[in-house]
């Protein structure tokens, strides 16, 4: 029953899309200047339609309907209603459906916002978007239909991986996807704006908003990603440098690449076509993310679900992208004319995207190189965290100095008139970066360029914010936040007390200044695990501070797995993270206990980053 | 100012050779760079199967033997192979991948100073 409601309603959104593309080609061929009427209502419509089928599906799950394969795929009927609401976008299927969401009411919000700008230029914008809904509607469709049926109906469902039963995880995709699919809008009216020629800087106000909104978003998503990362994998860390969280992070690069260059484009009408570029690059880096997670080409904690056939449907759809915006690039070039000075705002910009560009390369060369290795010399090579950190972190150090001077100058012809300041702010940065080392500890010479490096940025950042009358407050936020996540970063790396040791009931063991007693184990029944708990004292001996923490090891039923849940006790100075497991065949209880100091402002710091975003959207919209 | 500017310099040198701790062989920091080869996606460090167990005490081992850190590295993806190691080997293989980035940058970069000599002349 659901089944044929949830498969009515998708074939009318492709009936729906291939309406908005007729009525917009019939549109353009009118000369009034007003969009059709009708466009608005299909349009409207359309999400309408898409919602009714999102919810025909999450009704699925709350019935626990298991004649539909995805719900029997990832549902159990004992599940808490929350994660029944969750599951539907936690799988393939579902999640997909969520993509066509935001490709429906992204393109209906640019119609109705953006009636300022001229017909043609909309109207393209329309068709193009529509094809890509229909794109996704096909996939759906042919590939990947949360609507199958399974017969005969199984009684109970196989139930979704607990680690994904989560109130992060359960926030974490649709976040994200604002942020990935949202991106398709301005793919979409770059090439619009390729083919009517609005290439202006009325360009730029049209999709600014739009950028802003979905880097913010992908800035929150990749955050709560994050966060889960540190209190469910259980490792202590919040960023493995995994296929998975790098296919976030690419786009993320050309975001803020783009958002930056188009400042230009709107103040001094320059670098149309690489703000083109970068629009289709973003859009095009999100779709190649998806590919390469859901069609488990790479290895990653990751991979959940995945099928070589949905990957080919991906990459067809992928070329198909990638061809289309190369052959518009090429037929639709023109070198035009601007001026830029060697010392102007402009330069800074493009350092920034100079800089941009480097992470993104980087990034993307380590999580493909393994498939390169493997299909060229069948030798199997890994590119975690080290290389990374090695490649990268020296060139932050550039780039953070660079940050903080960028916003300082001037549009067309900057003087340096501070310098005298900045050698104040430089000195004064070396001076708290050896405070630092002078009462706590000393550290490698990298760390110390990245204290002193991001501590000159948030100083600067200040000064900004103190200094001149008419501040953007909205950049100032997200550059001082980005100079805090970095010191907060380097110091916790630099802080992090880590110990690895196995304890049994009643034992006491001392480390250094900490001591450890394994007080009580308690096993305990919930509705779909059973647990066994440790109290666990952890007492601070300089301190006297002592704590009580609570790992456990849940044993889920559905699916059969075993879990270690993290116990972490924090406050605005440190972290305390345990986690606690079992070793086979003994009564010994494997600990690792981890000091992390200042971490809730490592997480402050990426949460301001994005208000910074969400800020200057308002902006944005209040003035244009 | 020079002067200020040369002692800056100076102060800034002096400390850092004082505030610069020594590198010393981490059994942690190892293990982290060892990958579960029975799991996924994770280090032996966030591991307790019994590989990353054997692989710990491999380790231990061979850091009590004497060996330094990239003798443990060769050791270990000579038995296991290369997937073992999440820091991949500077060799003719990964040449592109540890190079690569850095010919971006510094391309960018004279792309930069291309544009802007070309751009600030042209009127």
């Amino acid at each position: 029953m659901l089944s044929n409601i949830g498969n009515f309603l998708l074939f009318l959104n492709v009936f729906l899309s291939f309406l908005v593309i007729f009525y917009s080609f019939q549109n353009l061929k009118t000369s009034q200047n007003k969009i059709f009427k009708n466009i608005y209502q299909i349009n409207l419509f359309q999400c309408t339609s898409i919602l009714i089928c999102f919810l025909t599906l999450i009704s699925a799950f709350l019935t626990s309907d298991f004649s539909l394969l995805s719900v029997y795929q990832n549902s159990h009927s004992l599940k808490p209603t929350f994660y029944k609401i969750s599951g539907t976008w936690g799988n393939h299927e579902g999640s997909l459906l969520l993509w066509v969401i935001i490709l429906t009411i992204f393109s209906f919000l640019f119609l109705i916002l953006n009636k300022k700008h001229p017909k043609n230029y909309r109207l393209y914008t329309l068709i193009i978007q529509n094809f890509l809904i229909l794109g996704f509607l096909f996939f759906i469709l042919f590939n990947s239909n949360p609507f199958s049926i399974i017969t005969p109906v199984p009684n109970e469902g196989l139930g979704l991986n607990p680690i994904l039963q989560d109130p992060a995880l359960a926030i974490h995709p649709p976040l994200l996807y604002i942020g990935f699919v949202g991106s398709s809008i301005y793919f979409s009216s770059a090439i619009a704006s390729m083919i009517t020629n609005y290439s202006d800087k009325m360009f730029a106000t049209s999709i600014k908003s739009w950028v802003l909104v979905s880097w913010a978003f992908q800035t929150l998503g990749i955050l709560v990603g994050s966060i889960w990362a540190y209190y469910e994998l259980g490792w202590g860390g919040f960023w493995f440098w995994d296929p998975v969280e790098n296919a976030s992070l690419l786009p993320w690069f050309a975001m803020t690449a783009l958002f930056h260059s188009l400042l230009v484009l709107e103040k001094r009408n320059a670098l149309y076509f690489w703000v083109i570029i970068l629009c289709l690059l973003t859009f095009i880096l999100s779709v190649t993310g998806t590919f390469l997670v859901r069609s488990g080409i790479l290895n990653s904690v990751h991979t959940f679900a995945n099928d070589p056939s949905r990957g080919i449907y991906i990459l067809i759809f992928l070329s198909m992208m990638i061809i289309g915006s190369i052959y518009f690039l090429f037929t639709k070039y023109k070198p035009n004319n601007y001026r830029i000075n060697s010392n102007s705002k402009e330069t800074f910009v493009l350092i920034n995207n100079w800089f941009m560009m480097f992470y993104l390369i980087t990034v993307l060369l380590g999580t493909l190189y393994p498939i390169f290795t493997d299909v060229i010399s069948k030798n199997k090579i890994s590119v975690g965290p080290p290389f990374y950190n090695t490649v990268i972190i020296p060139i932050v150090v550039i780039f953070l100095f660079l940050m903080a001077i960028g916003p300082q100058t001037k549009w067309i012809k900057n003087k340096f008139e501070n310098i005298k300041e900045l050698l104040v702010i430089t000195a004064g940065a070396v001076l708290i970066n050896f405070t630092i080392i002078f009462f706590f500890k000393s550290y490698s010479f990298i760390s110390n360029l990245i204290i002193i490096s991001s501590i000159f940025l948030i100083i600067s950042s200040l000064f900004d914010f103190f200094k001149k009358e008419k501040i953007n407050l909205a950049r100032i936020i997200s550059h001082l936040s980005f100079g805090f996540l970095i010191l907060f970063i380097g110091l916790n790396h630099n802080f992090s007390v880590e110990k690895d040791f196995n304890l049994k009931l009643g034992e006491t063991k001392q480390m250094e200044n900490y001591e450890f007693f394994l007080q009580d184990l308690e096993l305990n029944q919930h509705k779909n695990f059973k647990a066994v708990v440790g109290k666990l004292k952890v007492s601070n001996l300089l301190t006297n501070e002592r704590r009580i923490l609570k790992p456990e090891i849940r044993i889920y039923d559905n699916p059969q797995t075993l879990t270690y849940e993290t116990s972490i006790q924090t406050n605005f100075f440190r972290d305390y993270y345990l986690t606690m497991s079992n070793i086979d065949r003994s009564d010994y209880y494997n600990i690792k206990f981890q000091k992390k100091p200042l971490m809730i402002w490592i997480w402050i710091s990426a949460f301001m980053i994005s208000i910074g975003g969400f800020l200057s959207t308002f902006r944005n919209a209040k003035y244009n | 100012m020079k002067f200020k500017f040369a002692f800056l310099i100076f102060f800034i040198l002096f400390n850092f050779n004082s505030s610069i701790s020594k590198e010393i062989i981490n059994e942690l920091e190892i293990h982290k760079n060892l990958r579960c080869l029975v799991c996924q996606g994770q280090s032996i460090s966030d591991s307790n199967s019994d590989f990353a167990l054997t692989l710990k005490s491999v380790v231990k081992d061979l850091i009590d033997e004497g060996k330094t850190e990239d003798e443990i590295y060769s050791f270990l993806s000579d038995k296991y192979g290369d997937w073992i190691l999440y820091k991949p080997k500077f060799n003719l293989e990964n040449f592109t991948l540890w190079v690569f980035p850095y010919i971006v940058l510094i391309i960018g970069g004279f792309i930069i100073i291309f544009l802007i000599k070309k751009r600030s002349k042209n009127v």
